[in-house]
């Protein structure tokens, strides 16, 4: 794990070292490589994982989520050129050495082998996306965003943290590896409601579960690009990733306990949905789409089937390109209109009809077209709740339909229609943006060939 | 002042808290008390204004209050046992003024109200020894005394210190009395695990001196005792900004900084004592603490104020007040959590 | 390796290499695309023959399943294809059709400055209708079915910049996707209960008894083929250009449902309450949408709603159990159907882009042979003898009147049926016949071979096609054959009372004077209020619920509340009473002595 995390540390005096027409081309150029040879993580003989030291280790359910986040890096600088070209060269080093940073310690999020651990570098995430935020965001809001995200994070967590050292003290060790094999079924007791609900709670404020999600719009919305891909991308998947391992940890209590918040997830989805119709916010449309799209991850996970597993897996990762991407697309916008509001930007087709493209396949991977892995990571989970439930599908069906409607529905209000004339004079997308949409796709496209890879543990 | 009269104030108030930590006889320990008190007065009172006559008085009848009750309980302990020793043990009635003064001196709740005065009332360095030095003396006295400690007194007056100072913190504007604030909460972790393993208090009392330490360092560069003077940090010295953050997310114990190492072990010695309820409850008021760290930080790092013109060329002016030592205890105060074994066996 | 899977293949390879030249710009000539799109097109159809060929010579079918995608635990997903009965005989019509409608295409389009984007758009869609036609299991059918739904989206909303366009172009979608609901449901269920989506295996693993997937299937067929409930996107979907109208609503795309259930036939033939519903929801669909044909004035609304009409009868037959009929009725309906929508288009064009037919007539004089061609196929979709439409089209009647069906729906269907000559007649009344009532400055012009081509090759499929497939393929499932004389009639009489009515009424209309619509008139040019509430009241209500109660007041107001507000004001509250101090010391020592004396009490 070292050789990812080592070369990870050194982009930071790569970009401080580097002339100074050269820092993005530097830390993208290597931020690449590295996300190329985190490529080899793939190759896992053993079903147990790598095991690379008491510390870290990468298995198949967290490795395509690191392949992830290496990857989103060198994206990550390319979007934000045009947001920093006004700003001095310091403060471009900084954004970049936050942004690094936050790769670090997500990479060693991901590969952490031990729960504590896990949680350190779980909350340690918060700061450089928190500086990311409220340094590099556009509007003032953005102070009130960045504490909704710090606090509500911090109070879902601090349970988890508790009911850790509970854990370590009546079991003996948080090693993943360990655990899977010391897990004993919880008691039968009043008390293991609680635990259940500590050790959730963080995760789902992270996903985030309807009712708790109110700090996500906030967040994306006043987030610079790459704060809004990171969050998207990746620290919603973290929610996600800690669910799925440490359900195992809570073996019977899920059975009843995930009642309520599967309900609440069911709700919510089709709420969150329903509102999307709603939006004019390009942004705020996307920050709520990832909401509606986390609720199926939740249920995935709180159903606690293989097969809900492996679409929760699948549907994080092709939900983090996809969302990224829409989100990259939302800012390319944003730099031509000045504006976030979709009827502004009616018909782009015209004018950009290069990013039209991009959009076009963005809001269909977004709506689950087949093949695309959303549709593998989709029909799983309507497949794992169906078997659960049968009344469950007319809500799925239903969020299905509003999904369609709503990426549709950004779709016809940004590129279709008579574009309006304060747009004449834009200027036309650069090679980097376009490579920017097609880096995000062609991982998407090419994992539909072989899904077998982001498909989790239980594959 | 004069500065060999400055010296030899400050080596009584140095002498005297290291006269408490080395005694094992209660009158010796009390005379150091005493010692550093009345050494400290002058200090406080250094640069002439009511304002730091007015703190000079409230800290001295408070501690001169405390002091008294402390030679009442070792009065008590040795009508009672007939031991001047400090090891000795104290009856129920004796720990309990003992633990009072005690925690009088160091400025818990409900004894808490002078300290944030008396911090505001002073120069920024006389504020910082109050919140750090004078802390060490009756924590040495009470890391001695911890076996017979009365829990519920220093627990509840812990558990108050933490609700205290996070919703005191949460109303002010001065620094000097937010830092006040977070030392009280501070103060109330240390004492919440005194009882069940003293060795981290000391633990907590070293990394929340090395944080006050270089946040009081970065404060006194500019002399910033407000929050809107804190504001145009960014084109003065804008790596100091950078570091104030730093420190004030540390002390808002935010993993992987320092701060987060007394918390994490607290919180695991509470739990291992089948207690989950109060760590987390004491974790959740001390979001109270960082979110007025955050409210420093967003004026201090995070937004730019406006400001005039010939402000914003500032920072090409070098700055003299540095100190050289601040490199190292900024490291000390914000990466030392992967050295948290290391830690553990010091003590 | 067998001949027939080879040439199916590299009918179906033919067609993705133009749209992979785009990626070589070397070879990719811009001018000469949309050329090469059409002669792909037309030597993947000589490609496909050789497959039925060789199907209608020794009844040979193919399946491969070669290319291993995934396994999961016991599930195994590959890409198979299937070349039976259906999909071999459906590949070459459809080719064929796209032929003729790409060549049409070519003159239709050829002022557009992305002609070529709309060949791609055209190729993509006839691929993933491929991909649909021949897949064997439920995911790659549900790829092609997805795919021609998007397909129909970017076709409908060609011209971007009319808001009608988007609008129908999402509605499109949307009515597809709620048939999706069914199709995911389906999915689910088969992969739960058979634990497979290869149709084999989910044949022979069927529960008989069960019907929830079978409504499945039907709810998803119901959107696809624009079934009574979800059928106003078909109408509305004649915002796009003639050519995606005539290649997607009428005879590719919409017959996916029709296909669906074909396919799924094995299945449904046992379960009456499937069946059942099928043909009742077939028989309101034919009715229904034949009502509203006849009073609407856009010449493409009424083939479309010709079509659906069309399509209901598919159904009608599927639910009386004749599978094989329905899919000789498709096979039929494509060519006459296309040539309508083409002939249509001819005329749209030659009259600057009018649609409405009051606005035309005395056509046959200018434009002879797309007269011609429309009056064929006119009569071949009501099902004159031996035109393509009689050989399905008086079978289904036929084994309908014969079978123990249900009589309302049989009723419904013919009346249907014979309101079929009637809007057929009502087109060619208006547009043919009579005086022209049309601007004079066109200039009218049909002498351009693509045009010529394409509705002539059309044309004798209508002509024969019924003929050609009727006699080489007999369907295995035999419809009866006897029959007493006045069932055999039934069809082609109650087609001629319809021209009949048709031909009295259109004449009367000429001498009556103007009068204030009736009742029914209104019933049926306002497609049977269908839209006017189905399209206002739902989404209104969703939006409603997502503005007020989503957004207001769950998140705005309650979420907002309940959590953050909630918590800081508490806090402020607590933090104002706690440090309210005044620095008076008096006060403090008091309280230090009342905590002092209170701890004594309490500790001792």
């Amino acid at each position: 794990m070292l050789k990812y995390i080592i070369p990870t540390i050194m982009l930071i005096p790569l970009t401080w070292f580097s002339k100074n027409s050269m820092i993005w081309i530097n830390s993208t150029i290597y931020s690449l490589l590295i996300s190329l040879a985190s490529l080899m993580l793939l190759d896992q003989p053993h079903d147990m994982g790598l095991n690379f030291s008491s510390l870290f280790f990468s298995d198949a359910l967290s490795t395509p989520l690191l392949i992830l986040t290496c990857w989103l890096l060198p994206l990550m600088l390319m979007a934000s050129q045009h947001h920093l070209h006004p700003e001095s060269l310091q403060r471009k080093k900084s954004y970049i050495t936050m942004l690094i940073l936050l790769q670090l310690f997500l990479i060693m999020t991901f590969a952490a082998a031990e729960l504590i651990l896990f949680y350190i570098l779980f909350e340690a995430t918060l700061i450089p996306t928190l500086i990311i935020i409220t340094r590099w965001g556009n509007q003032t809001e953005r102070l009130n965003a960045g504490l909704y995200f710090l606090f509500y994070t911090l109070i879902g967590s601090l349970p988890l943290l508790v009911a850790l050292m509970w854990i370590q003290n009546s079991l003996g060790t948080l090693n993943f590896l360990i655990m899977q094999l010391w897990a004993q079924p919880l008691p039968h007791l009043w008390s293991s409601n609680f635990l259940w609900l500590a050790c959730m709670m963080a995760f789902m404020v992270k996903m985030p579960l309807y009712g708790l999600h109110l700090w996500l719009p906030k967040a994306h919305v006043e987030a610079p690009i790459a704060g809004s891909m990171v969050l998207a991308a990746i620290l919603l998947k973290l929610g996600g990733y800690g669910m799925l391992r440490i359900s195992i940890l809570l073996d019977p209590v899920t059975n009843h306990m995930a009642y309520p918040f599967l309900m609440l997830s069911l709700w919510g989805m089709v709420m969150t949905s329903s509102m999307l119709l709603r939006q004019t916010d390009l942004k705020s449309l996307i920050a709520y789409s990832s909401v509606s799209h986390m609720a199926l991850v939740i249920i995935a996970t709180l159903i606690q089937t293989p097969w809900s597993f492996m679409g929760a897996t699948a549907l994080m990762v092709a939900h983090g390109l996809t969302s990224s991407m829409l989100f990259c697309l939302a800012n390319s916008n944003y730099e031509r209109i000045h504006s976030r509001t979709m009827i502004l930007a009616r018909g782009l087709q015209v004018l950009l009809p290069l990013m039209s493209a991009w959009w076009l396949l963005a809001s269909l991977t977004n709506l689950a077209l087949p093949p695309t892995i959303n549709l593998i990571g989709e029909l799983f989970v309507v497949t794992s709740s169906f078997y659960w439930s049968n009344l469950t599908m007319i809500l799925m069906g239903l969020n299905i339909l509003i999904t369609a409607l709503y990426s549709l529905y950004m779709l016809i209000t940004t590129q279709r229609g008579k574009f309006s004339h304060h747009i004449t004079a834009i200027i036309p997308s650069y090679t980097r943006e376009n490579t920017l949409m097609a880096l995000h796709i062609i991982p998407l496209l090419l994992l539909t060939l072989n899904p077998k890879i982001i498909l989790g543990i239980t594959y | 002042m004069n500065p060999l009269i400055f010296l030899m104030i400050m080596m009584t108030m140095l002498s005297g808290t290291i006269i408490t930590m080395l005694s094992s006889h209660w009158f010796t320990a009390w005379m150091g008390l005493e010692m550093n008190m009345f050494a400290i007065i002058p200090i406080i009172i250094k640069n002439h204004h009511p304002r730091s006559i007015e703190a000079a008085t409230k800290y001295f009848l408070t501690q001169a209050t405390a002091s008294m009750l402390l030679m009442l309980a070792i009065m008590l302990n040795f009508l009672l046992s007939g031991q001047w020793s400090i090891i000795s043990t104290p009856s129920s009635f004796t720990s309990f003024i003992l633990v009072t003064a005690l925690i009088m001196k160091l400025g818990m709740a409900p004894f808490h109200f002078w300290l944030p005065e008396v911090t505001q009332g002073t120069h920024l360095s006389s504020g910082l020894l109050i919140l750090t030095w004078q802390k060490l003396a009756p924590f040495s006295i009470l890391y001695q005394i911890s076996n017979h400690i009365n829990p519920t007194l220093l627990m509840t007056s812990a558990f108050l210190s933490i609700l205290i100072g996070g919703w005191g913190g949460l109303n002010q504007t001065q620094l000097r009395k937010i830092l006040a604030y977070s030392s009280i909460a501070h103060m109330g972790w240390m004492a919440m695990i005194l009882i069940y393993n003293p060795t981290l208090t000391l633990l907590n009392l070293l990394i929340y001196i090395t944080l006050t330490l270089s946040a009081f360092m970065l404060l006194i560069i500019n002399y910033s005792t407000s929050t809107s003077s804190l504001s145009l940090l960014w084109n003065k010295t804008p790596l100091i900004s950078l570091a104030l953050m730093a420190i004030l997310l540390s002390m808002g114990g935010l993993p992987p900084l320092s701060g987060f190492i007394p918390k994490w072990l607290i919180m695991q010695e509470l739990t291992k004592n089948l207690n989950a309820i109060l760590p987390f409850l004491m974790a959740t008021l001390a979001l109270l603490n960082l979110y007025f760290y955050m409210r420093l930080i967003y004026s201090s790092s995070l937004t730019i104020f406006p400001s005039m013109n010939n402000m914003k060329i500032k920072w090409q002016f070098n700055n003299h007040n540095i100190y050289p030592g601040i490199s190292p205890i900024m490291l000390l105060s914000t990466m030392i959590l992967p050295l948290t074994p290391m830690y553990m066996s010091l003590f | 390796m067998n001949i027939l899977p080879m040439s199916s293949l590299l009918s179906l390879i033919i067609l993705i290499i133009p749209i992979t030249m785009t990626i070589f710009p070397k070879i990719y000539n811009p001018l000469k695309y949309p050329i090469y799109v059409k002669t792909a097109t037309s030597y993947a159809f000589m490609t496909s023959l050789i497959p039925t060929t060789m199907f209608i010579h020794s009844n040979q079918e193919a399946l491969i399943s070669n290319w291993h995608w995934i396994t999961i635990q016991s599930f195994k997903l590959s890409m198979s294809f299937k070349f039976d009965y259906f999909s071999l005989i459906f590949m070459s019509v459809a080719l064929f059709v796209t032929w003729s409608i790409m060549e049409f295409s070519l003159w239709y389009m050829h002022s557009d400055p992305n002609i070529n984007r709309f060949f791609k758009y055209l190729l993509l869609f006839l691929i993933t209708m491929m991909i649909l036609v021949t897949a064997n299991n439920l995911l790659q059918l549900f790829i092609g079915w997805e795919g021609v739904g998007i397909m129909s989206f970017m076709l409908i909303g060609w011209w971007s910049g009319r808001t009608d366009a988007n609008t129908a172009a999402l509605q499109a979608v949307l009515y597809n996707r709620i048939g999706d609901i069914g199709f995911v449901l389906s999915m689910a269920w088969f992969m739960v209960h058979s634990n497979s989506w290869e149709l084999q295996q989910i044949f022979i693993t069927f529960p008989m008894e069960n019907s929830l997937p079978l409504l499945g299937l039907i709810l998803a067929a119901t959107g696809k083929s624009a079934q009574f409930g979800l059928h106003p996107w078909l109408p509305a979907a004649m915002e796009g250009p003639t050519p995606v109208s005539a290649l997607l609503h009428s005879s590719t795309m919409v017959v996916a449902g029709i296909f669906l259930l074909i396919r799924f036939h094995p299945i449904l033939e046992n379960n009456s309450t499937a069946l059942t519903s099928i043909l009742c929801i077939g028989a309101i669909t034919t009715l229904f949408t034949a009502l509203c044909a006849l009073t609407q004035n856009d010449i493409k609304k009424i083939v479309a709603f010709s079509t659906s009409s069309q399509l209901g009868l598919m159904m009608v037959t599927i639910g009386i159990n004749q599978p094989y009929l329905a899919f000789m009725h498709i096979c039929t309906h494509a060519f006459f159907k296309a040539m309508l929508f083409l002939c249509s288009g001819s005329i749209i064009h030659s009259l600057n882009d009018e649609q409405d037919i009051r606005k035309m007539g005395g056509l046959y004089k200018s434009l002879p042979f797309t007269t011609t061609s429309l009056i064929v196929g006119s009569l071949a979709l009501t099902g004159m003898p031996f035109l393509t439409g009689f050989y399905s089209k008086d079978l289904i009647i036929e084994s309908a009147t014969s079978s123990y069906t249900n009589a309302w729906a049989l009723t419904i269907t013919l009346i249907a049926t014979s309101m079929t000559a009637v809007y057929s007649t009502r087109i060619i009344f208006f547009t043919l016949l009579g005086q022209p009532r049309s601007p004079s400055p066109i200039m009218i012009n049909e002498n351009n071979p693509a045009l010529i081509n394409s509705i002539k090759r059309l044309t004798i499929g209508s002509i024969f096609g019924g003929y050609l497939i009727s006699m080489n393929l007999l369907p295995t499932s035999i419809p009866p054959m006897t029959m007493p004389p006045y069932i055999k009639y039934t069809a082609l009489s109650i087609t001629l009372i319809g021209f009949m009515l048709a031909m009295e009424l259109n004449s009367l209309t000429y001498n009556l004077k103007f009068k204030y619509p009736a009742h029914q008139f209104k019933f049926s040019n306002m497609l049977g209020y269908y839209p006017s509430i189905m399209h206002r009241i739902p989404p209104l209500s969703l939006l409603t619920i997502g503005q007020k109660l989503a957004t207001t007041i769950l998140d705005l107001i309650w979420l907002e509340k309940a959590i953050p507000k909630n918590i800081t004001s508490m806090n402020l509250m607590l933090s104002i009473k706690t440090s309210n101090q005044k620095g008076s010391i008096k006060l403090y020592f008091l309280s230090f002595f009342i905590s002092l004396i209170m701890g004594l009490l309490i500790s001792i």
